[in-house]
């Protein structure tokens, strides 16, 4: 990443705040002077000329408390308006050196900001400012800074965390199917079985790469966020998907059982389908031979939820957060699984990030998950859909208890 | 040479297991780090094979509980962790060797083989006894500058008798040495694959049977 350097000449045109601030207080300084002046010069005419007038010689103004009552004409003469000048000068020198001075105080732990901003980069990013002191907002403008680098600190791990796992999942194939081909090659007596066996891994490894790889950028395009907004049902979308998914699941012998109430929802149509056939799928692939699936889609007041809960190896309860981490598997699984790619779940939070849906999950006391997203009710779906649905849920004509197809 | 694959992805557990059985290494394989102490437990292997990365008890844990041990058995770490660090945090805690993956197949089975030499005693790369010479990296074993035509299983046997230099060798230890878990222990594959290995030898006799089924190699 390139570093950011603020190019010099924008502050060859533009004084410094220090500089700034000094000329304000400067300026502030002076212009109280001359309406001092003014103001007491219109209120007591002469109060600034008597003394001058009768001696006609060389006192200052000072000499005014020192002479006799006021009865005088009130004019000034040259000396003494030199005078006033001369005090004046000096009085506007000295407040511009202690206006630099002071602003140069205030500006200073803004200095050191930029200069450690400026330092910080990509490679660095664990370093902070450190400001303290007074609670000031400097200190405040410090702590925000800080805390923003964490944040960043934390992207960037998060980030490089992920392209190493990334590719270190990518990887695993390639070297396998290397030791595959190598060891095919050196076979002194190859056979048609032999050779065909080695194809066929070779396809399946294969077939792994472009999975884990449609996994990746499904979850890139859902971090994107949502494309375009349509009114969709989740009970159509899981019923789809639970029809494409009957086969896998009698497959590894476990029962899926539906309940699909109208959940009306808005938004992105793929995306939507991928969030719930990823929950499907982690709920089938980490289940137990035999075990059993439910899936429920309602509308509750809360919004549209779909619920699943599927039976599978023991989560312990402060493991669940991480298994919607991209490449988390349960460290008691016993090997990798062909299909799982470790992927499905951080998919799924994606996108109901996206949507701006609430997910939630818990382990279950005998193994397996809980996991419900419930999208927000938006006024859009809500009109259009909200008083038909109560009505059918009153009825109840959609849900439908889905026959054990295992 | 009995072997121990531990390995988590299935497709190269496979790949290591063919490659290394037609080398005639007996190997056991084990996909997590459980199963993998339950097969140390049960077996003394020359080399164990040991994936970092695996689930269950990880790697290095199994690496430091043999290095403490003092295992005899000499272990092979094959990761995809490769960089410079990760070399040298693995050779650190009592690996023998490491070999970061992708790698050559024929690089696994010469490293392999350099840490079985590396056993109690160590052993010449090309073993010799009287006219009989063998060779395990190339596979050739020959008697008086014939070369021996022999299986997989008769040339780990020989190579076996000829490593353990006039020590008698009972079946069991042959059993348990050059074949996997997967022999019966009752099998007379021990008798029948002598035999056959003795007629290839011909004469003069070169192993004797020693008293109780036990064998031993060059004069009574």
């Amino acid at each position: 990443m390139p570093e950011l350097r603020h190019p010099g000449p924008a502050r060859a045109f533009r004084p410094s705040l220090r500089a700034r601030m000094t000329l304000l207080y400067g300026a502030v300084i002076c212009a109280s002077g001359v309406a001092l002046i003014g103001v007491t010069q219109l209120l007591a005419p002469g109060l600034l000329g008597h003394g001058v007038q009768k001696a006609g010689g060389p006192d200052l103004p000072g000499a005014v408390t020192a002479g006799p009552p006021t009865r005088v004409p009130p004019t000034i003469g040259p000396s003494a308006f030199w005078s006033i000048v001369v005090a004046f000068a000096i009085m506007a020198v000295l407040s511009v050196a202690a206006g630099w001075l002071v602003a140069g105080r205030f500006v200073r732990p803004l200095r050191a900001i930029i200069t450690t901003a400026r330092d910080i980069s990509a490679s660095n990013l664990h370093r902070r400012l450190g400001v303290r002191g007074r609670g000031d907002e400097i200190t405040e403008l410090g702590e925000t800074l800080d805390h923003l680098f964490g944040r960043l600190e934390a992207s960037f791990q998060a980030q490089r965390h992920f392209i190493a796992n990334a590719s270190h999942e990518l990887r695993t194939p390639l070297s396998a199917g290397r030791a595959l081909l190598q060891v095919a090659l050196a076979d002194p007596e190859p056979t048609v079985e032999t050779l065909r066996a080695t194809c066929e891994e070779l396809v399946e490894l294969g077939d792994q790469q472009e999975r884990l790889i449609a996994a990746l950028l499904a979850l890139a395009g859902s971090q994107r966020g949502i494309g375009q907004l349509e009114c969709l049902d989740l009970a159509d979308i899981t019923r789809d998907a639970l029809l494409a998914r009957q086969e896998e699941a009698e497959r590894h012998g476990i029962r899926l059982r539906a309940a699909l109430a109208a959940a009306p929802v808005t938004g992105d149509p793929s995306l939507a389908e991928s969030l719930v056939a990823n929950l499907l799928d982690n709920a089938i692939r980490h289940n137990l031979p035999g075990g059993q699936a439910e899936i429920s889609t309602a509308l509750t007041t809360a919004g549209a939820a779909i619920t699943v809960s599927n039976t599978g190896t023991l989560v312990p309860p402060d493991a669940v957060q991480d298994l919607f981490q991209p490449f988390r598997h349960l460290g008691t699984q016993r090997t990798r699984h062909g299909e799982g790619h470790g992927l499905g779940l951080a998919i799924v939070r994606a996108i109901a990030d996206a949507h701006g849906a609430s997910l939630t999950a818990h382990a279950r006391p005998g193994g397996g998950l809980d996991i419900e997203v419930t999208f927000p009710l938006t006024s859009a779906a809500q009109r259009a859909n909200a008083p038909d649905v109560t009505a059918q849920l009153t009825k109840v004509p959609y849900i439908k208890h889905a026959n054990p197809v295992a | 040479m009995r072997v121990l694959v531990v390995e988590d992805f299935e497709p190269m557990a496979r790949a290591i297991v063919t490659g290394l059985r037609r080398e005639g290494m007996a190997v056991d394989v084990a996909y997590d780090g459980d199963e993998a102490l339950g097969h140390l437990a049960l077996t003394r292997y020359d080399v164990v094979v040991l994936d970092r990365d695996l689930p269950g008890v990880h790697g290095d844990e199994i690496c430091r509980r043999l290095a403490a041990g003092r295992s005899p058995s000499r272990i092979l770490m094959l990761t995809a962790a490769g960089s410079l660090t990760d070399r040298v945090d693995g050779l650190g805690m009592g690996a023998d060797d490491y070999l970061a993956k992708p790698f050559d197949f024929p690089e696994l089975t010469a490293r392999i083989r350099a840490l079985a030499r590396r056993a109690a005693v160590p052993l010449p790369p090309v073993l010799a006894h009287g006219d009989i010479r063998l060779d395990p990296a190339s596979r050739v074993a020959s008697r008086a500058g014939q070369r021996l035509a022999l299986s997989a299983k008769e040339f780990a046997v020989l190579e076996y008798l000829l490593a353990c230099a006039g020590r008698v060798v009972s079946a069991e230890e042959l059993l348990e040495r050059v074949w996997d878990e997967a022999a019966d222990p009752f099998t007379t594959a021990v008798k029948q694959t002598m035999r056959r290995l003795r007629a290839k030898l011909g004469d003069p006799p070169l192993i004797c049977t020693v008293r109780e089924g036990g064998y031993q190699i060059g004069e009574p």
